[in-house]
């Protein structure tokens, strides 16, 4: 009998994902053998393993798609930033965990989850296939259920948890019987397939393939927190300990936006009319429900789980735009995002007073008169995230806006901007009570190194790219040219 | 000889008495449960039966990935509802209700 031959499958481009996967074993080992006053040492590893992966995946991309394991992984410059995106988003908030952690948990579980759920979203980030798509979406969010439990003894936080994975089980589970029907009508998983067998398909699988769009678009509209199925994300964000929302708020749905794209530019290109009347409503939707409830909101965390599902509807009308300097657009949102996101989150976690985070807006009344630097910081995310010109946030704004236009879609522009203006009010509401009301609660300051320097290299992230944003802007559209 | 849409008739029903399960149940987090795994198993009957009648092999493949992550969430989600229920001493969706929204 002679030996069977196979190739060997060409690993060179999972080199990182493989590295994420070992070290995540390895924190989780390590852990065991630390003493505890050095439980610690398990998050700079965990930060590390990120700066190392990042290393790793700018060696093995190339400018043309490698794709690896008989089509199931490719790799190509749109993949590389979105991870280098999810590296920066979870090494961000493991530097927001380690204060965090010390005092409340202690445990090496903690950054297990985080490296393991990263490796789920640089899965999805590479996956040209549904079965590593929906593969990594669930290691993904396997591990975001827990880490918003993460605080067994907090009734708020097992309660969001369960919640969360009620919701996100259902949305996994439209998900897959979308993906079932796009598969009976086509017979393939791989997206390039399922584009052409759709494109050919006959008007008799019409129903078939519409289903399996609307529950497609459903499913990832979920992961993504777009109105109407946003209902999840207050909860999930108020109720998990601050560092985790950290972590949700950014790396999770960078992963999502890149695997929408990804389905709709791919496997979805046959049915784009359809698909731009959904997202259009729905980004209507989302902005409308995201700037408008976010007002009422007393809780930082909560009104920041607003300001994110009104900026996904913003970021939304990239992918509606549906061309290279839409996608881009998405990826230049999403850089600035992350700085201004993570940046806010940093002060939060410095602000805690009493083991209780100053989480209510009320806390951060007079905050300016106390540490003029944090709150220079916040008022520089928050004017950011409001979008006023020259700084970050403006120009994410900007390249999305232009780029829907383009498209041929000016209305979903002015109502986009009607909503930033709405938007801005409540963001500029904070900056109010950190300039200019009188000091209600005693401030209690953590002091570390580490998570001060993330704040001021975020909020320096944020004006550098407000004034000279072209190098984003062009890295984003040299990443995305490759894929339409 | 059966044929494909029956198959399909029989999962879609699945599917929504997974999803109105779901949405009407009021008592116990563990039906929820249930449900979410019976909408689970609506797709794998889609899938087998496609699988079945398009002669491809992909389909059932593909289930016995859902069929672990099933298991897996499961996992979790009784996990999650431990941890609920020590801190609240109930199961019930109606006391599901410490977070408004």
């Amino acid at each position: 009998m002679t030996p069977m031959n196979f190739p060997l499958p060409n690993v060179v481009p999972l080199i990182p994902e493989m590295f994420v996967a070992v070290m995540a074993m390895v924190v989780l080992m390590w852990d065991l053998f630390l003493p505890k006053e050095r439980k610690h040492w398990n998050g700079y590893l965990a930060i590390v393993t990120c700066i190392v992966a990042g290393v790793l995946t700018m060696n093995v991309a190339t400018a043309e798609s490698v794709s690896a394991f008989y089509g199931f992984f490719v790799l190509d410059p749109f993949a590389a930033y979105a991870k280098l995106l999810i590296y920066a988003g979870t090494a961000l908030a493991i530097i927001i965990s380690l204060d965090y952690m010390k005092d409340e948990f202690g445990v090496g579980e903690y950054y297990t989850l985080m490296l393991f759920g990263m490796l789920g979203m640089m899965l999805m980030a590479s996956a040209p296939n549904f079965v590593t798509m929906y593969l990594g979406l669930e290691l993904m969010a396997l591990c975001t259920y827990v880490l918003v439990g993460f605080q067994r003894d907090v009734l708020r936080s097992s309660e969001a948890s369960l919640k969360y994975f009620i919701l996100g089980s259902l949305a996994s589970g439209i998900l897959l019987y979308g993906i079932s029907f796009l598969y009976g009508v086509t017979g393939s998983f791989d997206f390039a397939e399922v584009g052409a067998g759709l494109a050919h398909s006959g008007s008799g699988a019409r129903f078939a393939v519409l289903l399996g769009l609307v529950f497609v678009v459903s499913g990832l509209a979920f992961k993504i927190s777009m109105a109407p199925f946003h209902m999840w994300t207050p909860d999930a964000y108020e109720g998990a300990p601050t560092p985790v929302t950290a972590y949700m708020s950014v790396a999770p749905k960078v992963a999502g936006f890149v695997i929408l794209i990804r389905v709709l530019a791919d496997a979805l290109p046959s049915l784009q009319v359809e698909y731009v009347t959904i997202f259009t409503w729905m980004a209507v939707l989302t902005m409308a429900v995201g700037n408008l409830a976010a007002i009422a909101q007393r809780n930082i965390k909560r009104m920041l789980a607003y300001s994110t599902i009104g900026h996904v509807g913003f970021i939304i009308l990239g992918v509606i735009a549906g061309n290279v300097a839409g996608y881009a657009g998405v990826l230049v949102y999403m850089t600035v995002y992350l700085f201004m996101n993570m940046g806010i989150f940093a002060v939060i976690v410095l602000m805690r007073r009493d083991g209780i985070q100053g989480e209510l807006l009320d806390d951060f009344a007079g905050l300016a008169k106390v540490r003029p630097g944090y709150a220079l910081a916040m008022g520089l995310y928050l004017f950011s995230l409001a979008g006023i010109p020259f700084l970050g946030g403006f120009w994410a704004k900007y390249v999305v806006f232009i780029a829907v236009i383009e498209a041929g879609h000016l209305y979903l522009a002015i109502i986009a901007l009607v909503f930033a203006v709405v938007g801005a009010f409540y963001y500029l509401r904070v900056v109010k009570y950190i300039y200019f009301d009188d000091k209600r609660v005693d401030f209690n300051f953590v002091e570390n190194r580490l998570m001060q320097a993330t704040v001021v290299v975020t909020a320096i992230a944020v004006v550098a790219i407000g004034i000279y944003p072209d190098p984003v802007i062009n890295i984003c559209k040299a990443a995305v040219s490759g894929i339409i | 000889m059966v044929t494909l849409s029956s198959y399909l008739a029989v999962a879609a029903c699945l599917f929504a008495i997974g999803i109105i399960g779901l949405f009407l149940n009021r008592k116990n987090v563990i039906i929820i449960l249930m449900c979410i795994e019976l909408i689970l198993l609506a797709v794998n009957i889609n899938l087998a039966a496609f699988s079945y009648f398009l002669q491809n092999l992909d389909g059932q493949i593909f289930i016995f990935f859902v069929l672990t992550v099933a298991a897996s969430e499961v996992a979790v989600g009784l996990a999650i509802l431990v941890a609920f229920y020590r801190n609240r001493r109930s199961i019930n969706v109606d006391d599901i209700n410490t977070l408004q929204g």
